[in-house]
Formats: C-alpha cells, sequence, structure tokens
C-alpha cells in the first residue's frame, strides 16, 4: 500500500458504512445522533454511505449474532482496501451484556479486524464523533 | 359487575370444567392462573375464545420443569391476563396447535418449537423461526440440560 | 408451477442470508409473506435464568435500546408482583414520566425513520433535531441518554431534582409547540398524505384476530391500551386519552403515534403537578419469594408482556419475554398480502414495515423476493427496497 497514494487518497472524504449485527439499536440511533446537525459528523468530512464497495470505513455496532457472522466477514471482503473496522459500543467490543450467550460471538474482532474501539452501552454521540475522528487523524497521519 | 374480573372468570370456568381444572389461582387483580390437562388443553381453549370471546393472545411460555414441558398461553380477555397451563412429557413432547382457534398463535407456537422442542400438532409451519439455519437439530437452548456455550471466534480478538 | 432459485444482487449466491421477511411475488404485487426473525437473537431469555434478578435488570434494558426503560419497568413490575410489594407512590409518578419520556422519543424517532421512507429527509432531520430536547431532559433526570437504569426491583434509583424538574416543564412546552406543527403538516401535506393514504390496511378484523398491539391495533379502530385495559404502576389515577383513528392504514398510525405524543406531553405535565412526597424505593430482600407472576406494560410499539417463575433462590428459574413488535408480525404480514379487494405493491413494503415502528434493525436487513410465475428468486438490502419504492413513487 503506496503511503503517498493513502495518505492522498484520505484528504477526501472518508465513506462510512454502518452495519447492525444483531444490536438492540441503542448504538445505532446514537450514531444516527451524530449525524444530526447537532452533533453533525459529517463536518470531519465522513459521509454515511450504504455500499460495502465503496465503504472506507466500517461502523458496525451490536454483538454479532450466528446468523449474521457470514454477512460481515463478507461486506468486510467486498470491501476495498485500505479500509478500517470500528467497534461501535460495549457489544461490539466484547459481546458486552451478551458475552456468553448461545447466539453471540464474544466481539466483533473474534470474527474481523477492528482498528478502534468505541467504548460504552451506548457510547453518546461525543463519544461515537471523538472515536472516528481520532480514527480519521491517525489514518491522515499516515 | 360485583365480582372482580379475574374471580367472576375463574368461577365461570369452574362452573363449565369442574374437576378438569387441575388448579386455579387469582393471586392479584387481574390475574388468573389455569392449569388443566393436554387432553383438555384444546377444548379450553376453546371455550375461551368462542365462548368467553377472550381472543387476544400476547405470547406463549415453555418451561422445562424436569420431566415435562409447560406450554403457557398468555391471553387477555374480559379485564381479564390469564394463562393457561398444561404439561407434555419430555420425551413426546407434542400438543394440540391452537393456531386454528387464535390464528395469531402462529409465531409463539413456533417460538416455544424451536427453543424447547414440543411439537404442537397443525400447526402450519413449525420452521425454524429464532435459530440460525445450521443449528444443530434436537438441541434446544432453553432446556435445563442445555448449558450456553459463545460460538468459537473465527480469529483471534 | 415450479420455481427455481436465482438470486440475484451483490451478495454471493452461496451466502446464506438471514433475511426478515420473504415475499412471494407476481410481478409488482404481493402474493404471499413468510417471516423468518432471529437476525437479533441472542439468547436473553437462557442468559436471565443464570443472572441474578438485579443483574437481569442490565440485561433487560438492553433488549431496546430504544424502549428500554419500559422493559425494566415490565420487568420490575413482575418481580414486586412476586414479592407482593407495593412501590412507594413516588416512585410510580417518577416510572410514568420516564415511561412517558420515553413514548415521546420513540415516536419522534419513528416519524423522523418514516419521513425518511417516504422521501422527507427535511422532516428527519428536524423532528430528530427536537428529540434532542427530549434526550436532554432525560440525561437531566436519569444521567443518561438512551440506557436509563433508572428502575430498580423496589423503586427507581434516583429522585427528581427541581432543576430536571425545571427543564422538563419547559422541554414540554417546546415539544407540544413542535409536535402541532407535526400533526398540521401530517394532516395536511398533500405530497405526505398521498403516499401514506390507503397504504399497508389491516381491517379491524384482522388486527383483532392476529392479535395485533399498540399503535398498529389502535390505527384500527381497536381502542386498547396496556394503561387503560391492565393498568399498571400510577397510570390508574392519571386522567387522559386512549386513542384510536379508523383508517386502518400508514396515515391512522401516524396519527395515532403524533396524538400519544401530544397525550404524553400532558401525562407528564399531571405527574410533575401532582408528584407524591415521600421515598422513591423500598429495600427487598435478595431472593423473591417462589411463585409466577406476568407483568404487561404498553410500551411505544405496544403490549409488553413479561413471565417470571421464581423458584425462591437469587436467579430466576425462568424469564419470558415477547416485546410488542414480535405481536406485530401476523399482522404486518397481512398488511402486505394483496387481497380480492386490495393489491399490495413491493414498492409500498418499505413505509407499510416501517408503519409498524418494528424493533428490529432498521439498516440492512435482507429481504428475499420469489416470482413462481417469472421463475425468479431475489434478495435485496434494505437500501435497494428503498431506492426501488423511491424511484416507483417519483416516476
Amino acid at each position: 500500500m503506496k503511503l503517498g497514494l493513502v495518505k492522498w487518497a484520505r484528504t477526501k472524504s472518508p465513506w462510512l458504512v454502518h452495519f447492525n449485527t444483531g444490536a438492540c439499536n441503542a448504538c445505532d440511533i446514537e450514531v444516527l445522533a451524530a449525524l444530526t446537525p447537532r452533533y453533525d459528523l459529517e463536518r470531519f468530512g465522513a459521509i454515511l454511505r450504504g455500499s460495502p464497495r465503496h465503504g472506507d470505513v466500517l461502523v458496525v455496532t451490536g454483538p454479532v449474532t450466528r446468523q449474521v457472522k457470514d454477512r460481515i466477514v463478507r461486506i468486510h471482503e467486498q470491501m476495498p482496501e485500505p479500509k478500517f473496522v470500528v467497534a461501535v459500543g460495549s457489544c461490539s467490543s466484547s459481546g458486552g451484556v451478551f458475552r456468553g450467550c448461545y447466539n453471540v460471538y464474544p466481539g466483533l474482532d473474534s470474527v474481523v479486524p477492528v482498528d478502534a474501539y468505541i467504548g460504552g452501552c451506548p457510547p453518546k454521540p461525543e463519544a461515537i464523533i471523538n472515536g472516528v475522528a481520532a480514527l480519521l487523524a491517525k489514518i491522515r497521519g499516515g | 359487575m360485583s365480582a372482580p374480573p379475574e374471580k367472576y372468570l375463574a368461577e365461570e370456568i369452574k362452573r363449565v370444567f369442574g374437576d378438569r381444572v387441575l388448579e386455579l389461582k387469582t393471586p392479584r387483580k387481574r390475574r388468573l392462573f389455569v392449569t388443566v390437562n393436554p387432553g383438555d388443553y384444546k377444548e379450553f381453549m376453546k371455550y375461551l375464545a368462542e365462548t368467553m370471546r377472550i381472543t387476544h393472545i400476547s405470547t406463549m411460555t415453555g418451561f422445562d420443569a424436569g420431566g415435562k414441558i409447560e406450554v403457557m398461553p398468555h391471553l387477555f380477555g374480559l379485564g381479564v391476563e390469564l394463562t393457561v397451563r398444561t404439561s407434555v412429557p419430555k420425551d413426546k413432547p407434542e400438543l394440540d396447535s391452537v393456531t386454528d382457534i387464535y390464528p395469531g398463535a402462529v409465531l409463539y407456537e413456533r417460538e416455544v418449537h424451536d427453543l424447547l422442542g414440543v411439537i404442537f400438532k397443525g400447526h402450519p409451519d413449525l420452521s425454524r423461526l429464532v435459530l440460525p439455519e445450521e443449528w444443530p437439530e434436537g438441541v434446544y437452548p432453553l432446556r435445563k440440560d442445555y448449558k450456553a456455550q459463545q460460538p468459537e471466534p473465527v480469529r483471534k480478538g | 408451477m415450479s420455481k427455481f432459485e436465482v438470486p440475484v444482487g451483490p451478495q454471493h449466491p452461496a451466502l446464506k442470508e438471514p433475511e426478515s421477511f420473504t415475499f412471494v411475488v407476481d410481478g409488482e404485487h404481493i402474493v404471499e409473506v413468510r417471516p423468518r426473525i432471529g437476525y437479533n437473537h441472542r439468547g436473553i431469555e437462557k442468559a436471565a435464568e443464570s443472572r441474578t434478578y438485579i443483574q437481569n435488570l442490565y440485561l433487560m434494558e438492553r433488549i431496546c435500546g430504544i424502549c428500554s426503560v419500559a422493559h425494566t419497568t415490565c420487568y420490575a413490575q413482575n418481580v414486586e408482583y412476586l414479592y407482593e410489594k407495593e412501590i412507594p407512590p413516588r416512585a410510580e409518578y417518577i416510572r410514568v414520566i420516564i415511561n412517558e419520556l420515553n413514548r415521546i422519543h420513540s415516536h419522534l424517532l419513528w416519524l423522523g425513520i418514516a419521513g425518511h421512507e417516504i422521501g422527507f429527509d427535511t422532516l428527519f432531520m428536524y423532528v430528530w433535531r427536537d428529540r434532542e430536547h427530549v434526550m436532554d431532559v432525560i440525561e437531566a433526570i436519569t444521567g443518561n441518554r438512551v440506557n436509563y437504569a433508572i428502575n430498580t426491583i423496589g423503586g427507581v434509583r434516583r429522585d427528581l431534582t427541581d432543576e430536571a424538574i425545571a427543564k422538563a416543564r419547559k422541554v414540554l412546552d417546546i415539544l407540544e409547540e413542535r409536535t402541532k406543527y407535526y400533526r398540521r403538516v401530517a394532516a395536511a401535506e398533500p405530497s405526505l398524505i398521498s403516499r401514506v393514504k390507503g397504504i399497508g390496511i389491516l381491517k379491524p378484523s384482522d388486527a383483532v384476530r392476529l392479535c395485533a398491539v399498540g399503535p398498529t391495533l389502535r390505527a384500527s379502530a381497536i381502542k386498547s391500551d396496556v394503561r387503560k385495559d391492565d393498568p399498571y404502576s400510577a397510570y390508574e389515577e392519571i386522567p387522559f386519552n386512549a386513542l384510536s383513528y379508523d383508517m386502518c392504514d400508514v396515515f391512522s398510525r401516524i396519527l395515532v403515534r403524533v396524538d400519544e405524543t401530544l397525550e404524553a406531553i400532558n401525562i407528564i405535565r399531571y405527574c410533575l403537578d401532582h408528584l407524591p412526597n415521600g421515598p422513591v424505593r423500598i429495600k427487598l430482600p435478595r431472593n423473591p419469594p417462589a411463585g409466577e407472576a406476568v407483568s404487561k406494560v404498553e410500551a411505544p410499539r405496544g403490549e409488553d408482556i413479561h413471565y417470571v417463575r421464581s423458584d425462591g433462590t437469587e436467579r430466576p428459574a425462568r424469564y419470558k419475554v415477547r416485546a410488542p413488535t414480535l405481536g406485530n408480525i401476523p399482522a404486518v404480514c397481512d398488511m402486505l398480502t394483496s387481497k380480492a379487494d386490495c393489491t399490495v405493491n413491493i414498492a409500498d413494503i418499505p413505509i407499510v414495515l416501517a408503519s409498524i415502528d418494528p424493533c428490529f434493525s432498521c439498516t440492512d436487513r435482507a429481504i428475499k423476493f420469489v416470482d413462481p410465475r417469472k421463475q425468479k428468486e431475489w434478495i435485496w438490502s434494505h437500501q435497494q427496497l428503498e431506492r426501488y419504492s423511491r424511484r416507483k413513487a417519483n416516476p
């Protein structure tokens, strides 16, 4: 991966793809709230897009259920390099309150590699923005 | 009405079903629990739906009671939250489906089948509802002998 | 007529898709709907059996992040029924206040999402901006925006401060004005009404037969509400209107939820004006007595029912939860099935599904289609279905 190309690519607005792996929706509504004018995640230059094929950053909520595991792995595979994964919330970080349950993987990183963890149940929009902005700064910094 | 609704309904049920009611209790206002044998279960549910016009089924709870599995539809009508209980043997857990009387029960019976293995005779579609397709046959997570095991990680975290 | 599989779409053909619904279609028309839930089945009921009653409070709150407190209220009540103990009146009033604030946030959230489904993205932004006021009040009272941790077994964990009460009163005034504005828009904006009137019909007889709950039921002329039919907490003392509308369509469901939001504002004001003095919790022994109980609350989506069986130990022998959305799945399948007097098109799916306010994830639900006559099957993501629906609405 050519670092110069990466830095150039990173000066454009990274496209975020949001995926729910069986979450209770708490993290999802705070991710959505982060997009609304009060918090305005987009001012950091991040845009929420639907398709993984054009995504740069995969924003994942939820404890990964068995039903969804293949799908999240596949979506991760479909994303072009360079790609980054953010685990939003306690469930995707470790399984959260559902750790040990028979239908839930112990955290997103037991299924795909994760670059950033934003803890909280759910994390507030400020925390989500903070986490994504920190990841973007790290990417841009090379 | 002079009697509280749960008392009124209790009296009616006792009057019609007599000693086919194995147990009946009203632990608080608007709560009634009635236990019947599986052989009387469908007739009892028909009576509740058609004679007493109790048409709302909220859900069905299944419970592993050791040698038996309890099936408990929870109904609401006449101002009473009524729980019906019947038990089937664990080694032959079959019970009449009530989906012809309570169409709203279709997903609740399916769920009890998925998680506890009760077979509801006459149910239109007992395919999996909440467990994944690859979940092994004959393994019922809500049975007491099943010990919850989280899935094996695909990679090291 | 035989059918064979031709999976189409960005998903790999060999990938097993946890689709929530399969639609059997004939061209544009939907002929049959088969539900298959499980996308977010986590195994909560099993987990509840290996945790103590207090630990389970935290589990129950996370069944659904949107109506979190409805589940903890239903749970706490259920366990309190086992103890056969009444909690202090002030705690009951605080529970009502939080539950009604939760109802407002949930209905506003839904209104924004429904707006988005119809194609009114600005409505989404406006409503979610207004909703932030509710989040602020909830945070002022409970310390959290989404999972409040306000309920405990025996009452509530925090009392209302004077500042929180003052803030709540101010916010309620703002919300009332904004909600009345949305009410006017909903009732009068032709481009909105044309997208929702006559869509997603659920006849009253079908709503009752299929045991629908909540606003979905009330929008089909059935005035059924747990707060009135099986009053819990302080609702028996609080004057409020149970409402229903009889158009039986998506429009009806919008009006029910907007009016319930206005009603919730009044309920909260009443509670603040009549807040009883006294403690906010009682201490209860660690293990409830052996026994069983059934608890119900009117969550924003409808009737939430819990069942508990205690064997006298510190862990429940059985805990059963039926969240409201499951109660509306047979009804939404009926709404989406064409009948002799009413055809339903694929393009209607997103708004009709949204109209029951489903509690499973709103992003990326896969939906499977089967057309036996044309002999094809395909899977769409929710986004693809939305785009298709919008194209059909604006040709």
